[in-house]
């Protein structure tokens, strides 16, 4: 039987509320029988009536009860209902959460996780429906993990709770219903598949032994880009491979680098805006690192930097789309200019 | 029939959960009647029976179900359960839909259709391209294209070598090839061990112990050499698709090779200046095959515009000549034109000097005496002679089981007597049943029976070769055992007993299994 994201992310809360009794989830709604607004903690309310609680709708609250429960010594997993309001945490993220382990010469930890579904495609509008991850990437202290239905989220979600350390950990709301996608035997469907052994690995789908072009991608982007992967396969025969990032901060390029070293061609495909996108910073490593290696310019698929339209129509033509990334990816294996 | 689903109800789920069923499977039901509770990410709703009819659960309570998947049906009298393919989506609830792990590109499903190849033919995983699909008929081509080239001939009583139909193997890099036809003079002149290295990182399927002699070159887009083969010195050879060699073959200096496709069984062995092509080594039969075992004496002399099948063990020895067309005026004028092939079956033997000619074929077991012409094929077993070459008598006499067993008895009594005119200490065992000899402080012995039960004891300190006549059901549990009628080998051979059996093989005794080549030792 397959798992869906929603049921490996719920037995990963089940399994960590059962292993460490400082666990506690809190978030709005989080309690049976609603489970939150995804269904991600449905039943656990039920089966752990003490660490499963709802709270009042203030973000600020939650932040702020959160870093002191970490601080002393529990082990709260946070849910916002929806990753646009985290802004309405942000000043204790940035200022105390983040920095109090430095701050306070190593005498505290924050092990705090914020599990916060973002991203769009649902008609929500333009403040349910925002990628903000570039909002957290680079800021020390903070370890951003955005999974895709391609890591085993189970795993992903256990190691950031067992983190001492506090970690966002960003969940697109299109994977909670799709199937976990894992490879065996090295092979996913017609893709050769590869996946490193760190605790947040990243996830290599490529088309062929030899290809023309490294795309890398996380979170939802991912479904996009192993779509995009089969298009340009069967479509053009244009062969890529697609590297799925686990975790955006800190980040580790090793695996794109020996990607990019052997296609000689990059592009990033994000969610978020174009404008100061992680996409940029990664772009920015890459040519520092294995600039010889690239035959052309690095190019970038993100959302136009716009508010994201409630109508379905017009939130497509914000959201970066399939095609977005097969023409980003032909015009990078041709190694032409734009 | 009237099915049972969930509509959309709200924008936050993919999907709702089917808490339970109010009405038990099997049981009727009435319109607007509740018949499950589903439940979604806003509201419990229950879900109404669109008809009247009997129940039919399609999923259990507990599962996920996608909005407008299917859960369930009501069935009207005489209707009766969808199969499983139509009722595909109630059962794959929590199933992701299934991934093809074999997906040919829109271009290879084009040509896979035209030639109307199934895709599985080609792999098994990942993306199938145009390129893949060429590169698999282009190896079907050459795997039929030496057979389409032997149409027409009859293969019987030929053994041909594996490599004849193995069309996938030791493809080399096109442009390397094209650069040794341009100028091999440096490659050739480089030592054995490089120009190995380099056929194999172009893509040769060369085997470990080959050797390519000074000054040698081969050229051909599939080069493939099995093990501990041996190329002499200034050889040459050009094939325009392929050239095999297989194990412990071993060809002397100055081979000269040309032909569309050459293909050598193990163990071949041939000797110094043969030349192999002529006219016509281009044309589409220019296919060359020769079975294990065969031999080629000096300076043999072959031309392959058509098809030259030589089968297993055969000898073609010094100075034989085989053509496959001849040279002369116009066929309007009256004049013979011929272009045949030329096909020699297992085991028969030519004789030294001879010349076979287009579209002749020598049988089975067929011998041909020294210097003979042949111009018309000789039936297999039979012995022709003269120019032109005629049938005079049979190949092999019938012999008789006592004269089998004198034959034996006088070869290992000559085993002894050689190996002491060698400087051995030879002492023959009082039975005659073989002979000891000693060297540097050890001991050896030859123990010959006729059946295994006739094996006298034989001494345990001593490295043994029985030898029998017959073939045995349980061979001694030590040392090398030679049955002789069998042409089998087993056990252990150690250089005492590769020794005697390269005596036997000299003499016509080649023992299975092979291939085998002697390295030298006592004989």
């Amino acid at each position: 039987m397959s798992t869906r994201c929603a049921a490996a992310l719920n037995a990963a809360l089940a399994e960590a509320l059962e292993r460490w009794d400082e666990t506690l989830l809190l978030g709005e709604d989080l309690a049976d029988p609603y489970g939150g607004a995804f269904r991600i903690t449905r039943g656990l309310s039920t089966r752990f009536p003490d660490r499963v609680l709802s709270s009042p709708i203030s973000e600020a609250a939650l932040f702020g009860v959160s870093a002191g429960l970490a601080l002393r010594g529990r082990r709260p997993v946070l849910e916002i209902m929806f990753g646009d309001f985290i802004t309405l945490g942000l000043d204790q993220v940035i200022n105390h959460i983040a920095k109090f382990r430095e701050m306070y010469d190593e005498q505290v930890r924050v092990p705090l996780v914020v599990r916060t579904p973002m991203g769009g495609r649902r008609g929500y509008g333009p403040t349910h429906s925002q990628c903000l991850e570039k909002l957290l990437v680079g800021i020390p202290g903070l370890t951003v993990v955005a999974g895709s239905e391609y890591h085993d989220l189970h795993r992903l979600l256990l190691a950031a709770i067992a983190s001492d350390d506090p970690v966002f950990f960003i969940e697109n709301k299109l994977l909670y219903s799709r199937f976990q996608q894992r490879g065996r035997d090295g092979r996913l469907g017609p893709f050769l598949w590869e996946e490193g052994d760190s605790t947040y690995p990243t996830v290599q789908l490529r088309a062929a032994d030899r290809c023309s072009v490294s795309v890398v991608t996380w979170g939802g982007m991912a479904h996009l880009a192993r779509q995009a992967a089969e298009q340009l396969a069967i479509e053009h025969e244009t062969m890529i491979e697609v590297l799925i990032l686990s975790r955006l901060a800190p980040v580790d390029l090793t695996p794109l680098l020996a990607s990019v070293r052997r296609t000689g061609a990059l592009v990033v495909a994000e969610e978020g805006t174009l404008t100061g996108g992680v996409g940029a910073e990664i772009v920015a490593r890459v040519q520092h690192e294995a600039f010889s290696s690239l035959r052309g310019p690095a190019r970038r698929v993100a959302a136009r930097d716009a508010v994201i339209p409630a109508a379905r129509h017009l939130e497509d033509a914000v959201l970066p789309q399939v095609e977005d990334i097969t023409d980003a990816c032909l015009a990078a294996a041709a190694g032409t200019e734009h | 029939m009237p099915r049972l689903y969930v509509e959309r109800d709200d924008a936050n789920s993919e999907s709702a959960t089917l808490v339970a069923w109010l009405v038990p499977d099997g049981q009727t039901v009435a319109p607007h009647q509740p018949v499950a509770v589903v439940e979604t990410s806003k509201a419990t709703v229950d879900l109404l029976a669109p008809a009247s009819g009997v129940l039919r659960h399609g999923v259990q309570e507990g599962a996920e179900i996608d909005f407008g998947a299917t859960l369930g049906w009501v069935l009207a009298p005489g209707e009766s359960l969808p199969t499983a393919k139509e009722a595909g989506r109630a059962t794959a609830d929590d199933a992701p839909a299934p991934v093809e792990d074999l997906q040919p590109t829109r271009a290879a499903a084009r040509l896979l259709e035209q030639a109307g190849i199934d895709p599985a033919a080609i792999g098994s995983h990942g993306f199938i391209t145009e390129r893949d699909v060429r590169a698999y008929l282009d190896r079907q081509r050459a795997r039929t294209a030496p057979l389409r080239a032997l149409e027409g001939i009859d293969l019987e009583g030929l053994s041909l070598p594996d490599g004849l139909t193995d069309a996938d193997r030791g493809r080399l890099d096109p442009s390397f090839v094209s650069r040794l036809r341009a100028d091999g003079e440096g490659f050739r002149h480089l030592p054995s061990e490089e120009k190995i290295a380099a056929y194999r990182e172009q893509g040769a399927a060369i085997a470990d112990g080959v050797q390519l002699g000074p000054g040698s070159l081969l050229i051909a887009p599939r080069l493939i050499i099995g093990r501990n083969s041996r190329i002499g010195p200034e050889t040459f050879a050009d094939c325009a698709e392929q050239l095999a060699i297989g194990s412990l073959s071993h060809f002397g200096p100055r081979l000269e090779l040309r032909a569309r496709r050459a293909v050598f069984g193990d163990n071949i062995h041939a000797g110094r200046g043969i030349t192999i092509g002529g006219g016509g080594h281009r044309d589409p039969w220019a296919v060359f095959v020769a079975g294990d075992l065969t031999f080629f004496g000096d300076e043999v002399f072959i031309n392959v515009c058509r098809p030259v099948l030589i089968g297993r063990e055969v000898f073609l020895t010094m100075r034989s000549i085989v053509v496959t067309h001849n040279i002369g005026h116009s066929p309007l004028e009256g004049f013979e034109n011929r272009f045949a092939p030329v096909v020699v079956e297992d085991r028969a033997q030519v004789g030294m000097g001879c010349t076979l000619y287009a579209g002749v074929r020598l049988g089975r077991e067929a011998i041909v005496g020294s210097n003979s012409y042949v111009l018309t094929s000789v039936p297999a077993g039979k012995l022709a002679l003269g120019v032109p070459a005629r049938v005079v008598t049979e190949a092999r006499r019938t012999i008789s089981p006592a004269r089998q067993r004198e034959v034996a008895r006088t070869l290992v009594a000559e085993l002894a007597e050689w190996l002491e005119a060698r400087g051995e200490r030879v002492e023959r065992r009082a039975d005659g049943a073989g002979f000891r000899v000693e060297r540097e402080g050890a001991a050896y012995e030859v123990l010959y029976a006729e059946t295994r039960d006739g094996l006298p004891q034989a001494d345990p300190a001593s490295e043994k070769v029985f030898v029998l006549l017959e073939g045995c059901e349980d061979p001694p549990p030590e040392g090398l055992l030679l049955e002789l009628i069998p042409r089998r080998a087993r056990g252990e051979a150690t250089t005492f007993g590769h020794s005697v059996r390269e005596y036997f093989r000299k003499r016509g005794i080649r023992f299975e299994p092979g291939p085998w080549r002697y390295t030298g030792g006592w004989i």
